[in-house]
């Protein structure tokens, strides 16, 4: 509600500036085109992660200095910290670096970033960069037309500096225009308190904005303009990195616990240079000057002045930090956890439905139904695959192919609350249906509820050992790595998919002799899996200790399968005692399932892949 | 196949009256009906599917129906002989 009502004001204010004055108009169109210029640039980028930037972050940030360099560098070469700390992110969240690593990315990322207001300053406002604009506007659509993944992410990139330069030269028309008409420097406030005001006005420009480097756009081309003193630039400055701190705090906030605990760390990070950068604001002035006329640049040139302030206040911050890195990490580990989410409670386990046998066994398939669908969920994200897509006639192999991302997951805090809690629940009602006595196919149907719920679990303990390696290779950049462990992804979601098909069958047409087929899949798939991994080391394509992991987390993976299947078939309604009897009669056993397997592999030498390959479409 | 199993089903069947056994004969019936409709739809798209790894797949799904069917039929045949063995024991008139 706060929100519409701020966007509301938001957008009369803006209605009546751009109605009252044409160079405001300009100016704003700028700051419009300069943010669009910015998303597009990270849309660019982001269809690079995934191999690139992924594969040099997990190699750059075993040592402090490497991780803060690793932030420098990803972040000027794309000028988007708000994609390397997503990335960052995303990567402390599945334990692929350490926190400490990730805080030395965020700070590299925030000296990084200081590089935008040196090529604005620099660049931007001094030659004539609309020029520059146009052929990259041109070049980049012509890109995005193509089919090809990677010519588009170039024709983003290309978009990007196009709308950014764009953005600029509307930003410096506007200033000059608006010059002639309006004097902001009348407003300026000399002393500390015009420093706070003015850091106030940087941060909240910033927040709502969404960018340090729009405001450092704003900041500068004022200045360049005159419409702003220098000192009132420079705490403007700061009021911009602390306004991208509070951005990221927002950010985190929805985070998981990674993301949260290094939100924090950038929220310390740039309050704390911003502290010292107020406190000592004129000897850090007084350090600029120093050292702009130690690299030649002219004492009045107040836009590299700003450039070079942005940068030394946020190397003041590095400096003050790094040392103590490790110590922040632990701290943070140490006192910011998880808040405790309430846990799952039974829905359908209550007193009265212990009355009769009937309704006791029709609550426990209830609740071990949900019982596998927050396991699926679980699973699902595991595989770091959308429950949607698994559900849709979406390709799978496609979705697994097009992963770039291990989605983050806290599979012991998950299993917590969503499986343990239920599973206790459903085990302490059957203890105490058991208890009032039921016999024959009642007292069957609820030891087959019971070892659903048990499987179920026991699916879930799967993938957590699982996840684990998913986490370390599953995004590999070499293929002979990454092809088998997209094999075992396609694999569980395509029976979890196959599985919810067979759920949600109508009870007249659905027999649970269907699960068989899936029984066959598992095996065949698992044959081809070992069949080649074993010519890939014969090959010597592939370390041995390599393909032991993959072999072990093979046999994790048809043990989810498995699980999965058996539990499924306890949660199919059954028809009359007798129907069930005869599909446990007609049910193929594990040898019958093996011959046809054989037989397939016989017959199907090359295409054996079948259970991974060609289900997934 | 579980040989074993069938006849102790057999034994089972036997033992039953014949309501029971008329009512484990309609749920055979009822299973082998819902996998005929199944073999006859994965056949359809059987045909509709060009070779390659989706044809392979169908054509094990329904591999595993025929072995299900085939079964049924064997408990079938086994069940009305054990019957019809049993009538020709039983004295006349009882």
């Amino acid at each position: 509600m706060t929100r519409r009502i701020l966007l509301t004001i938001l957008f009369m204010g803006l209605g009546y500036g751009l109605w009252l004055s044409p160079s405001f108009k300009e100016i704003a169109a700028g700051v419009a085109l300069f943010l669009f210029g910015m998303l597009s640039l990270e849309r660019g980028f982001r269809s690079f992660t995934g191999g690139t930037l992924e594969r040099v972050l997990r190699a750059s940030t075993n040592r402090l200095w490497k991780s803060i360099s690793f932030g420098i560098v990803s972040t000027t070469l794309m000028q988007s910290s708000t994609l390397v700390s997503l990335v960052t992110i995303s990567f402390v969240s599945a334990e692929m670096i350490t926190l400490a690593a990730g805080i030395g990315v965020i700070m590299g990322a925030n000296l990084g970033t200081t590089t935008g207001a040196w090529l604005i300053a620099g660049l931007g406002l001094r030659v004539d960069i609309a020029a520059y604009a146009m052929p990259a506007l041109v070049f980049g659509v012509v890109l995005l037309l193509q089919d090809s993944r990677t010519l588009k992410g170039l024709g983003y990139i290309a978009m990007g500096v196009g709308f950014l330069f764009l953005g600029i030269a509307y930003m410096k028309s506007g200033f000059d225009a608006f010059t002639q008409v309006f004097d902001l420097s009348a407003y300026a406030i000399p002393g500390f308190a015009g420093v706070l005001i003015y850091t106030g006005i940087g941060m909240a420009v910033t927040v709502i904005m969404q960018s340090s480097h729009a405001t450092l756009l704003v900041i500068i081309t004022a200045l360049a303009t005159n419409q702003i003193s220098y000192d009132n630039a420079l705490a403007l400055a700061i009021g911009a990195n602390l306004g991208s701190a509070v951005t990221t705090a927002i950010g985190g906030m929805t985070a998981d616990l990674g993301g949260k605990r290094l939100a924090i760390a950038h929220v310390f990070f740039n309050l704390l240079s911003a502290v010292v950068a107020i406190s000592l604001i004129h000897q850090v002035a007084w350090t600029v000057d120093y050292l702009a006329a130690l690299i030649g640049i002219g004492a009045d040139d107040h836009l590299l002045k700003l450039a070079l302030f942005h940068t030394l206040f946020n190397l003041l911050g590095v400096i003050l930090i790094a040392p103590f890195t490790f110590q922040l990490a632990a701290a943070l580990e140490r006192y910011v956890r998880f808040a405790p989410k309430p846990m799952e409670q039974p829905r359908y386990l209550y007193a009265g439905a212990l009355e009769t046998p009937g309704t006791a066994i029709s609550a426990l398939r209830k609740e071990v139904g949900r019982l596998y669908d927050n396991a699926y969920d679980l699973i699902a994200r595991g595989l770091s695959l959308e429950r949607a897509l698994i559900d849709s006639d979406q390709s799978i192999k496609d979705a697994v192919r097009a992963t770039q991302r291990i989605m983050p997951l806290d599979v012991d805090d998950v299993y917590e609350r969503k499986i343990k809690s239920l599973h206790s629940a459903i085990i302490a009602f059957i203890s105490e249906t058991q208890g009032r006595g039921l016999e024959g196919a009642s007292a069957e149907q609820l030891y087959e509820l019971q070892q659903a719920s048990r499987n179920i679990v026991a699916a879930v303990k799967g993938m957590k050992h699982l996840h684990k390696n998913l986490s370390r290779h599953a995004m590999s950049a070499s293929p002979v790595v990454r092809e088998p462990y997209d094999r075992i992804r396609a694999q569980i979601a395509k029976l979890l998919r196959e599985i919810q098909q067979i759920r949600t069958q109508e009870a007249e047409t659905v027999t649970s002799l269907s699960l068989d087929a899936l029984k066959l899949s598992l095996e065949t798939s698992s044959q081809q899996f070992t069949a080649d991994l074993n010519e890939r080391l014969r090959g010597q394509r592939l370390a041995p200790t390599v393909a032991t992991s993959m072999m072990n987390d093979e046999a994790y993976s048809f043990e989810i399968g498995e699980r999965l299947i058996e539990a499924a078939k306890a949660l199919l309604q059954p028809g009359s005692v007798h129907d069930e009897a005869v599909e446990n009669m007609l049910a193929l056993d594990d040898e019958d399932i093996a011959q046809i397997a054989e037989r397939q592999s016989h017959a199907n030498p090359q295409g054996a892949h079948h259970g991974l390959q060609e289900t997934t479409r | 196949m579980a040989y074993k199993k069938l006849l102790d089903k057999l034994r089972q069947f036997l033992a039953a009256d014949q309501a029971a056994q008329r009512k484990e004969l309609d749920s055979i019936r009822k299973v082998t009906k819902k996998l005929k409709s199944k073999a006859r739809e994965l056949g359809a798209k059987l045909e509709e599917t060009l070779p390659g790894e989706e044809h392979a797949e169908i054509a094990a799904k329904l591999e595993i129906i025929e072995a299900q069917r085939s079964k049924a039929l064997k408990l079938i045949r086994e069940l009305r002989s054990g019957r019809d063995q049993e009538k020709a024991e039983r004295p006349p008139g009882s």
